[in-house]
């Protein structure tokens, strides 16, 4: 045997000691790393769902760590974003689906891997929902916007459907107006339209639809459509309602190219008194809404509160991960399976 | 010998085990590794193309539905101001407009809230008034939003069509007499455009497609039938509901990948048929295998022609070494190879020479020093022997007997002149004789009439060589110890016994004791140099040049005779 120098008890204290602090370092380190998310939104050029998608991430930054997804409005993309997702085993995920109907299928998936998920701003069946206890939907509820719409506008009106006021330019009593649809079949697009109509109806408030129009969410499209109908109505319209703001924005923009939200009592800003002002109301609170509303142009919207439903999804997200209690929530649970954040009205202070 | 070397081995065995074996481990290292990452990277393209592959299906599928979906919605957008009553040829018109531009549409219908007829082709008459009945119209009616893609196909409800289809059915609302109401409309596809979609596809052999529903029920394969693959794939895949699983079927490797088919409540798997990866698997296996071996084959013949010239130059330097330990130093060791083996020759051969130089050298030293010692004991001799006859010399001419002074003298010179022989050590068995002869001659006349002598020698002796001055002392050593008061003989016999030359001297008289015996041997061996130094002095000169082999014996009878007897090996002249 050869001879090996001993080695000195000091030394081999200190190793000890030293392998210990690492390992202990490690666990803690462990210990603490933030919970690891995945946030999956169904578009990127939906500009609520960007900034529903950056509120999420700001609002979590620090105590959870997010992997922000967008699927370019594609299922079949987006369920590729899960898989990918899944091998790194996240701890929640937060999925806004493309496609409602194909729900069950993620959830099963989940319930496979154990990852408890948290729909949002696109609600699955809750036939779906109810397959397994760790789903949740966080979101509003459409009919609300469309409620609220319609109370904006009876607002504007005077409130009295026998004695509409100034804004029934016409004074028949009745309120011609043009309807801006999202999207033909759209589950969100058919509740608001109805619901806006239904609201106008149970307060006896007289409609007459001149148009419904469907411009797929988007400005542009309603900006050409509203073109062909102004050529049609221009005289006669007196509201239009927008199933969200980028199309009220998109429909005014045309209508300012038409003549129309000029400053004719020249008292140097755009506002309701002016002769060629209409309400026009949309959907959402998009900052260019907010914006157009302050310059006196967009009448109102109903702002889907994106930041109250980012901070109840990280509170329910941390209810999940058995960081907080059930109590904590700011907006409590519904059945055990829903939060719903309300809509709230926005107009300007005029 | 053995029992040393037993467990080690040799040099060359140590340089072709340690190459071979380095070979090997980092070969099989190396193409464990090779095969491990390549089998990584050929799984994650066929995935990848097995994914491409699916996505594309669903995205095929998801075209045909989205076109579907679009034709529904246009009706329903361009039927919002269409009375179903007022305006009903309007309303038909639309249906049938988009039945036909759609070739794929067999019939579009609508249907009020209690499942009768208001647009579309007249119904075949098996249906009846209504179709409230349907599962498509009540599904229709429970999740109003979507759209209801029938689990199963069935027969056109449309008369005179007998097609198989599928149904797909949403809630819509529409006006009758001014007021909205409820109503579903009906769009029947024809079955073989889902069925060309999922044909068009390739999966690769035994691969195919299929259509679950959101329990998992199997809604359609495309295998054709008997669907063998399929009993197993269907299972499997209601089970994954979202994303890929590699799974052996029926002993071929497939691998499953579950979408959902947007807008529907449906499931497309597709099963790729992925055994390829097992066969370049094999492949690579293969001629990592023969490459493998190859390289194992020419290392080890590389290592054993390594081991070869390093080990060889060392054995014939071994053999060489044996040959030495066994005493033949004759033949140098020619050893070629490496310079090392050749340079440790080179001073293994000059040691030999100076071994060898270093042995001849001793032996001649041992032969002076063995011839120094002989002369010295010869020396001995004389004086004693010179002193007793000058001393009956000067007797005998006290006595005036002139003539016995003469002869004596005579007889003294011949004895001195084979004494000295020329310095000569060996003389002829004559010369000795005729010594011991002159002695007599000497000692006769100086004990006159005390003891007869006879000489009885081998003639056939006469000339061989002996060593000189053997017989005189034990002659001495006879007439000293056989003269008494009687009158003595003394015969001394010469003859050849086998190997050897015997001389015998006997004397007449008491003789001694066998005690007597024992110490004249002790004194010849080297004890005390008392009784007589003559016989220890002949024993030793005897040993110190014939070795072992001689021999002096002492024998007597008492009261009788003594008889003293040399053994001398037989030498040849060269020897000696």
């Amino acid at each position: 045997m050869k001879y090996r120098p001993p080695r000195p008890a000091g030394l081999r204290a200190f190793l000890f000691a030293s392998i210990l602090t690492a390992l202990c370092a490690t666990l803690l380190s462990c210990a603490q790393k933030p919970p690891l998310i995945g946030v999956f939104v169904y578009n990127e050029s939906d500009p609520f769902m960007k900034t529903f998608a950056e509120q999420i991430v700001f609002k979590s930054a620090g105590t959870h760590t997010t992997r922000l997804f967008y699927a370019d409005n594609s299922q079949l993309i987006q369920n590729g974003q899960i898989e990918k997702m899944l091998a790194e085993k996240p701890a929640l995920m937060l999925i806004n689906p493309v496609d409602r109907l194909g729900a069950y299928a993620i959830i099963h998936r989940m319930q496979a891997e154990k990852v408890p998920v948290i729909f949002f701003n696109r609600e699955p069946l809750s036939e779906d929902l109810a397959l397994w206890d760790k789903t949740y939907y966080v979101g509003a509820q459409a009919a609300q916007s469309g409620q609220l719409q319609a109370s904006l506008v009876m607002d504007l009106f005077g409130g009295d459907p026998e004695r509409l006021n100034g804004f029934d330019r016409n004074h028949d009593g009745v309120i011609q107006t043009i309807i801006l649809k999202g999207e033909q079949g759209h589950q969100d697009a058919e509740t608001r339209t109805s619901e806006v109509l239904h609201s106008f109806e149970n307060k006896k408030f007289k409609i007459e639809v001149l148009a419904l129009e469907v411009a797929n969410w988007s400005s542009e499209e309603a900006y050409t459509k509203m073109g062909r109908l102004l050529g049609s109505y221009q005289e006669r319209i007196e509201l239009v309602v927008s199933n969200n703001d980028d199309m009220a924005l998109g429909a005014i923009s045309r209508m300012r190219q038409s003549g129309m939200f000029q400053d004719t009592n020249g008292n140097g800003h755009i506002d309701r008194q002016d002769a060629k002002w209409i309400p026009v109301v949309g959907i959402d609170g998009l900052r260019e809404a907010e914006v157009s509303i302050r310059e006196g142009f967009l009448y109102g919207t109903v702002k889907n509160d994106s930041s109250a439903m980012a901070v109840s999804m990280i509170e329910l997200g941390d209810v999940l991960l058995g960081l907080a209690d059930k109590s904590s929530l700011s907006v409590p649970l519904q059945n055990d399976k829903y939060i719903w954040i309300d809509y709230r009205p926005y107009v300007s202070a005029e | 010998m053995k029992k040393i070397f037993k467990g080690s081995i040799s040099i060359g065995q140590n340089i072709f085990i340690m190459t071979v074996g380095i070979v090997s481990v980092i070969l099989l290292v190396t193409s464990l590794v090779f095969l491990a990452v390549f089998s990584g990277i050929i799984d994650d393209s066929v995935e990848t193309q097995a994914r491409e592959i699916n996505k594309q299906i669903v995205m095929n599928f998801e075209g045909y539905i989205n076109s579907v979906i679009e034709t529904a919605n246009y009706i329903q957008f361009a039927s919002i101001n269409l009375d179903a009553e007022r305006d009903s040829a309007a309303l038909d018109r639309l249906y049938k407009m988009n039945t036909d531009i759609k070739k794929d549409v067999v019939a579009i219908f609508l249907f009020d809230g209690d499942g009768r007829r208001l647009a579309g082709p007249a119904l075949d008459f098996s249906i009846g008034g209504s179709v409230g009945g349907r599962q498509w119209f009540k599904s229709a009616l429970v999740l109003k939003e979507i759209f209801n893609f029938s689990a199963k196909q069935e027969k056109s409800i449309a008369e005179n069509r007998d097609e198989q289809v599928v149904s797909v059915s949403k809630a819509i609302e529409f006006v009758r007499n001014g007021s909205v109401s409820q109503g579903v409309i009906l769009i029947e596809l024809n079955n073989d455009t889902l069925t060309t979609l999922a044909r068009k596809t390739n999966l690769g052999e035994h691969g195919h497609l299929l259509i679950l529903n959101d329990k998992g029920d199997m809604l359609y394969s495309s295998e054709a039938s008997p669907a063998t693959m399929t009993a197993a794939s269907a299972p499997i895949a209601s089970h994954i509901f979202l994303g890929s699983r590699r799974v052996s079927i029926d002993h071929t490797d497939m691998f499953i990948n579950v979408n959902t088919l947007m807008h529907t409540r449906w499931l497309i798997a597709t099963v790729s048929n992925i055994n390829e990866i097992k066969d370049a698997m094999t492949r690579l296996a293969g001629i990592l295998i023969i490459v493998f071996m190859i390289s194992i084959a020419v290392s080890a013949l590389v290592a054993g022609a390594i081991s070869l010239r390093i080990s060889q130059p060392i054995n014939q330097l071994k053999t060489a070494m044996l040959k030495i330990e066994n005493g033949d130093f004759s033949v140098p060791v020619t050893v070629s190879g490496q310079r090392e083996i050749v340079t440790l020759a080179h001073s293994f051969n000059s040691m030999v020479t100076n071994v060898q130089e270093l042995m001849s050298r001793l032996v001649s030293q041992q032969r002076e020093k063995r011839k120094m010692e002989l002369q010295v004991l010869q020396n001995q001799i004389n004086p004693h022997f010179l002193y007793n006859t000058l001393d009956s010399i000067v007797w005998l001419a006290e006595h005036n007997r002139n003539k016995d002074v003469v002869t004596t003298v005579v007889a003294l010179a011949h004895f001195f002149r084979i004494s000295i022989s020329k310095g000569e050590i060996f003389i002829t068995v004559e010369q000795e004789i005729s010594h011991v002869q002159n002695y007599l001659t000497m000692q006769t006349i100086r004990y006159v009439d005390k003891f007869t002598y006879s000489m009885n020698v081998d003639s056939a002796m006469q000339q061989m060589k002996v060593m000189k001055l053997i017989l005189q002392p034990l002659v001495e050593n006879a007439i000293y110890h056989g003269i008494g008061d009687e009158k003595g003989h003394i015969e001394i016999q010469g003859s050849m016994e086998a190997d050897f030359l015997v001389f015998k001297v006997t004397n007449t008289g008491y003789g001694i004791t066998e005690k007597q015996i024992q110490e004249m041997y002790a004194t010849m061996k080297g004890g005390h140099e008392r009784p007589s130094v003559g016989i220890r002095n002949v024993y030793q000169r005897l040993k110190l040049y014939y070795g072992e082999r001689a021999e002096i014996t002492i024998v007597s009878v008492p009261d009788e005779s003594t008889t003293v007897a040399l053994y001398i090996p037989k030498v040849t002249q060269e020897e000696i």
